[in-house]
């Protein structure tokens, strides 16, 4: 074992005792590393490095502007981002994917629906009449797969549905309407190969395309799915943080995406059966310890698993320090945000890492692709390995628990029906908040946690405390949630931090002035809400008092959530900006031309009280071009 | 230790800053005719008015005070006696040496053609008495004739034309900058200073002059009886070393003063550097040799080994060129050229050296060609294309991070 | 005095240096993503040529004990400060006559290529406390 203390070099985090606990760890994590990897290229920042093609690399200099091809930055550009965007919705829409396989296999053989509202609800918006709901369950999976394998040239149906007219209407003028959402994928990656496309507008434009793809299926129908088989979100309090971890269980740690591929576990790992193989290893039983967004979605639905679950204990760059518990026995990913960096701290800790969908293959983990008829045999296989994995390191591996760490009362289960009923079934009570000032608008804080913009969350905590001290209601979704809610944000104590009139809400409601919708696929539920609204008050979106940031964005698959937002019309706040600074064009069309486009804007700042006032200053003018 | 330099130019500053670091404690005492310090290389920018008289120093200001330097400015040397050790100024003023450094330069050379040598409107560009006259009279004249395209008289075209003065330039060969330039090369400046109104007589001579009563010359007559009205005449027709302080002396000289490798003149203790010493009487080189002597004057033995003066840049209308060597090709020699929108190009290849390159365009990292030229660098062991040569060809760092050639 | 010490087994061509330099000498403000890239005016004090065997050789000025380049200036612009040891550039003082491009042994000064009045040159980073910043740039 590794005891050099790589301690003083430790990134900053918005969770001081996380990053008191990280600079004390004796292996390495993902948070000594942003030290020596701080030297970053400037052409890579600027995204004008391109290697398409074996001329290259070729990068933008002021003697070199064009690279062999000729390709400007304007292009070099644009097809970087293109193709960051095109990859970052292939991830999504392989997440819906496998959702709505798992939906219908799931309805194919009778087995559970937790969410029939939801169920209902879909059918509906998809004109599917049905008595069975079976059938009904089935036909809704078969209308989503349907569309997202049409090819491009073939629109997809359901936009049109789940989109806010208003909306549908600007997509169709401005010929953005996706067709198949994998085909659209496929597009984009030929689009931005060598020596294809060169226009910058035209490449942007296909962003867009992606951006409303990917947000339609990959996040606004991957919720509703989710909800039909795991259960329907439920407001409740829970414990957040490192506390969760309970030793005298047997702990799997689940990072990942794809909450739907854990259902016959979460059943399993309870049975009596399975006790009993915990009981004789010497453990009390098994319980899962959420991590990045499958974590923040089984939170969020966590009233329908208090047995199994014992909380979120925090976000993707949380996980590396997780593990470093020593109390952690197995990691079963799915998807991303998987760190590498928790390989080498699995080795050490004799922690068994298990994957469930190659997508996501570990160099180090055992590979056992989630099979839905066989889910069953699977379930017990990986419950016999991980009894294994414990016997073996129980005991023999030191336990560095953090018993304090993060809190026992955040608010969670947020999102657009349970916030609704939580407002007596009407949207009405916010929209008066909002009308009367009390409340000055709204901010989703969403996207990724990255350790570059101030340091671990850095960034995502201070704009929040900023937003809500300026009366904004803070909405979150993301990895940006597990940050948050670790640093007390979202206990209803955290009322203190808002602005007097939000202050006063917060108090008289008993919530917290930042709401936590979850995983980063809640930023569809976040698109529900606000579509509602619109509706609610006869106004499109980019009308609303509504602003996104993806401060700490990380992620291709946060480009394309990006991109979905600025379809929707919706300003969006960046901590960094995406590798398109070396771009004139990319830069004009996104900070400027978008906001005649589809309405919406990229807004680049690092700082978070900047970025406060300019979001702030959004939300005034938006309020009273609505004339309040 | 009293150590006396006659001469404020590039050689002799150079020297007293040299002594100073040397020797403390030494007395420097500087004689010159100038009464400012000044570049004669920037001449041309007092011309056009771009520079005044300070401007013109290449010294900070309190370099005398700083450096502790006796400077004896307005002040010419009559004579010296190199027995006694002393010299004598205009004033009979008399100094007494222990070292001394003659490094007075040279003057411009006026041809005796027509009455150039007697009218009041006829000038060299060398001093700054020579500019600070020229400007006086330019600033009235319009019509001035520039006689010699070499780079002071191109210089001083450029001035005038940035004046918007009408300026013709006579030159002797069939090109301009014939010493420096090709044909090609030069045809891009001649473009470019006609463009701005300049008329160039190629392959003429002045022959004749038309004095008024005034003593101011017209008018002047070429070889081919071209007549060229003009209110001021700049003769840039070469220099002669400023030997004048050792005529009468025992110190050696006929057209310069003979120095040997040490610098020394024929007399113990007297050196000469520069331009007098008329070894390669350009900027860089009388720096050097007015380094070199005074190593020599403080006791420590220093060869003067850089003889090569062939090379110069240039800078007009935003055209920058490098040219070192003769640029004359012999039978056997390779001759490359590259010409293309952005450049032109043309080496010089003898027996597998460089022999001249002449760079027109971009001259951007070109410091290594005068290490290839001069140290006769064999290409053949090089595979890079000579006009793509670079300090990485030859890449050496020693242990104090210093660049060296291997 | 201080040197930047290379060692050129290490350079990769990454061109870091150069854009860092660049940064450090714009004549507007901003972060390096907001860099011009394309404006010929960012010029950069140092630069990598790749030689034939493949090999990165980075150069930048030494700032010599026996600058050439102070001895070719006819204007006085270029000067070697005893105390630092730096050999510095007055851009106001100077000629543009680019003898020292000329004369500096190793190729390290070129004209700026925007008005070529101007010689680029290194000036160890100056006005920045924290001292060179090609070699915070440099990873390896």
């Amino acid at each position: 074992m590794n005891h050099q203390c790589y301690g003083c070099n430790t990134c900053k985090s918005a969770d001081k005792p996380l990053e008191g606990f990280i600079r004390s760890l004796p292996m390495e994590t993902s948070h000594h590393r942003v030290d020596t990897q701080k030297t970053k290229c400037g052409f890579g920042l600027q995204g004008v490095c391109c290697r398409l093609c074996a001329n290259g690399p070729c990068r933008i200099t002021p003697s070199s502007p064009r690279g062999i091809c000729g390709a400007n930055a304007d292009t070099i550009v644009a097809r970087n981002f293109l193709r960051a965007v095109a990859s970052g919705s292939g991830c999504y829409i392989h997440i819906v994917e496998n959702t709505a396989l798992n939906l219908k296999k799931t309805a194919q053989t009778k087995g559970e629906l937790k969410g029939m509202e939801s169920l209902n609800h879909l059918a509906e918006i998809f004109g599917i009449e049905e008595s069975d709901d079976y059938v009904k369950a089935e036909k809704v999976a078969d209308a989503v797969l349907a569309d997202l394998y049409k090819p491009e040239y073939v629109k997809a149906e359901l936009v049109e549905k789940i989109a806010y007219a208003p909306r549908v209407k600007r997509w169709k003028e401005l010929n953005i309407m996706p067709g198949g959402a994998k085909s659209e994928v496929f597009k984009g990656v030929v689009k931005c190969s060598t020596n294809l496309n060169s226009d910058p507008v035209d490449m942007l434009t296909d962003c867009l395309k992606l951006g409303i793809s990917t947000g339609v299926y990959g996040l606004t129908l991957t919720n509703l799915l989710n909800d039909v088989l795991l259960g329907q979100p439920k407001l409740r309090q829970a414990p957040v943080g490192m506390r969760v971890i309970d030793p005298d269980y047997i702990n799997i740690m689940i990072t990942g995406h794809q909450h739907t591929i854990f259902v016959d576990l979460q059943d399993k790992l309870i049975s009596p059966e399975a006790v009993k193989k915990a009981q004789a290893a010497g453990a009390k039983g098994f319980k899962l310890v959420g991590c990045t967004c499958v974590g923040q979605d089984l939170q969020l639905r966590g009233a329908h698993y208090t047995e199994v679950f014992d909380g979120h204990a925090g976000n993707n760059y949380t996980s590396e320090a997780i593990l470093a518990t020593g109390a952690i026995d197995a990691v079963l990913s799915e998807f991303n945000c998987t760190l590498p960096g928790i390989e080498p701290i699995c080795d050490e800790l004799k922690i068994k890492q298990i994957c469930l969908d190659d997508v996501a293959k570990k160099a180090n983990a055992e590979l056992l692709p989630f099979n839905f008829d066989e889910r069953e045999d699977q379930s017990w296989l990986i419950i016999d390995k991980i009894v294994d994995a414990y016997k073996e390191r129980r005991g023999n591996v030191p336990l560095n628990l953090m018993e304090d760490h993060g809190n026992d009362n955040t608010l969670t289960g947020v999102s657009e029906g349970s916030l609704k009923d939580f407002l007596g079934g009407s949207w009405k009570p916010l929209i008066d908040l909002i009308v009367s000032g009390d409340i000055k608008g709204i901010a989703g804080v969403v996207g990724c946690s990255n350790l570059t913009a101030g340091g671990h969350d850095v960034l995502t905590v201070e704009l929040t405390k900023e937003l809500i001290s300026r009366d904004i209601i803070v909405l979150t979704a993301g990895c940006s949630s597990g940050g948050i809610e670790n640093c007390g944000l979202m206990t209803p104590d955290a009322a203190k931090y808002a602005g007097p009139k939000l202050r006063a809400v917060c108090e008289k409601l008993g919530i917290p002035p930042v709401l936590n919708f979850g995983p980063c696929l809640a930023i569809g539920r976040l698109e529900i809400v606000a579509t509602e609204i619109a509706e609610t008050l006869g106004v499109d979106l980019p009308q609303l008092p509504l602003v996104l940031s993806a401060a700490q964005w990380l992620e291709e698959q946060a480009l394309a959530d990006g991109c979905f937002g600025l379809a929707l019309g919706l300003p969006l706040h960046l901590g960094l900006p995406p590798f398109v600074t070396g771009s004139p064009a990319a830069v004009k069309v996104l900070t400027e031309d978008m906001k005649s486009l589809t309405g919406g804007q990229v807004i680049i700042n690092p700082d978070a009280k900047e970025s406060a006032d300019i979001l702030e200053q959004i939300i005034l003018d938006k309020r009273s071009g609505l004339q309040i | 230790m009293r150590h006396i330099i006659i001469g404020a130019g590039a050689a002799g500053i150079q020297a007293a800053k040299t002594i100073r670091a040397l020797q403390p404690d030494a007395a420097i005492i500087m004689v010159s005719t100038d009464e400012h310090v000044h570049s004669r290389c920037m001449l041309h920018k007092y011309l056009s008015h771009e520079r005044d008289e300070a401007a013109l120093s290449f010294i900070p200001e309190d370099f005398f005070e700083d450096q502790n330097i006796y400077w004896m400015n307005n002040s010419t040397v009559t004579s010296i006696d190199t027995d006694e050790r002393t010299l004598t100024l205009t004033d009979n003023f008399q100094l007494a040496y222990d070292k001394l450094l003659i490094a007075t330069g040279a003057n411009s050379f006026i041809p005796p053609v027509g009455q150039f040598r007697e009218a009041n409107n006829v000038f060299g560009l060398r001093h700054l008495c020579d500019a600070q006259n020229i400007r006086t009279l330019a600033d009235k004249a319009q019509k001035i004739l520039v006689v010699g395209s070499g780079l002071v008289g191109m210089d001083a075209a450029y001035a005038f034309l940035e004046q918007g003065k009408e300026v013709t330039v006579v030159e002797m060969a069939d090109r301009i900058l014939p010493l420096q330039l090709d044909e090609t090369a030069g045809n891009a400046y001649r473009e470019q200073f006609e463009a701005h109104g300049c008329t160039f007589l190629l392959g003429r001579k002045a022959s004749e002059t038309v004095i008024n009563a005034s003593g101011s010359i017209e008018a002047v007559i070429l070889d081919d009886g071209t007549r060229i009205d003009c209110d001021l005449v700049v003769v840039a027709a070469g220099v002669r070393p400023a030997i004048e302080c050792v005529q009468g002396s025992k110190i050696k000289a006929e057209r310069f003063i003979e120095v040997d490798k040490y610098l020394m003149t024929s007399c113990n203790h007297v050196y000469a550097a520069g331009d007098v010493a008329g070894i390669s009487g350009i900027w860089p080189n009388a720096m050097k040799q007015g380094e070199t002597a005074a190593y020599n004057m403080c006791g420590i033995p220093m060869e003067y080994t850089d003889r090569y003066a062939m090379k110069n840049t240039m800078n007009f209308y935003g055209i920058t060129t490098l040219s070192l060597g003769r640029g004359v090709a012999q039978e056997g020699d390779t001759v490359l050229v590259r010409h293309d929108s952005k450049s032109y190009q043309r080496a010089i290849i003898r027996d597998n050296k460089l022999d001249s390159i002449l760079l027109q365009g971009p001259i951007d990292y070109s410091g290594v060609y005068q290490y290839v030229i001069k140290n006769q660098i064999n290409l053949s062991q090089l595979t890079t294309d000579v006009f793509q040569l670079s300090f990485a060809d030859f890449y050496g760092v020693d242990k104090r991070g210093q660049y060296m050639y291997p | 005095m201080k040197r930047i010490f290379i060692d050129a087994a290490k350079c990769d061509g990454c061109k870091n240096c150069t854009v860092a330099c660049m940064q450090a000498h714009r004549a507007d403000t901003g972060t390096v993503y907001d860099l011009n890239l394309m404006d010929i005016r960012n010029e950069s004090r140092n630069h990598i040529v790749i030689t034939a065997d493949g090999n990165y050789k980075p150069i930048f000025c030494r700032h010599c004990d026996q600058p050439e380049c102070v001895l070719s200036c006819m204007s006085g612009a270029l000067s070697k400060d005893p105390e630092s040891g730096h050999v510095l550039y007055d851009e106001n003082k100077c000629g543009s006559c680019f003898m020292c491009v000329m004369n500096c042994p190793y190729g390290v000064l070129k004209p700026d290529t925007a008005t070529r009045t101007k010689v680029i040159k290194c000036d160890f980073c100056q006005h920045d406390p924290e001292g060179p910043s090609c070699v915070r740039a440099c990873p390896k």
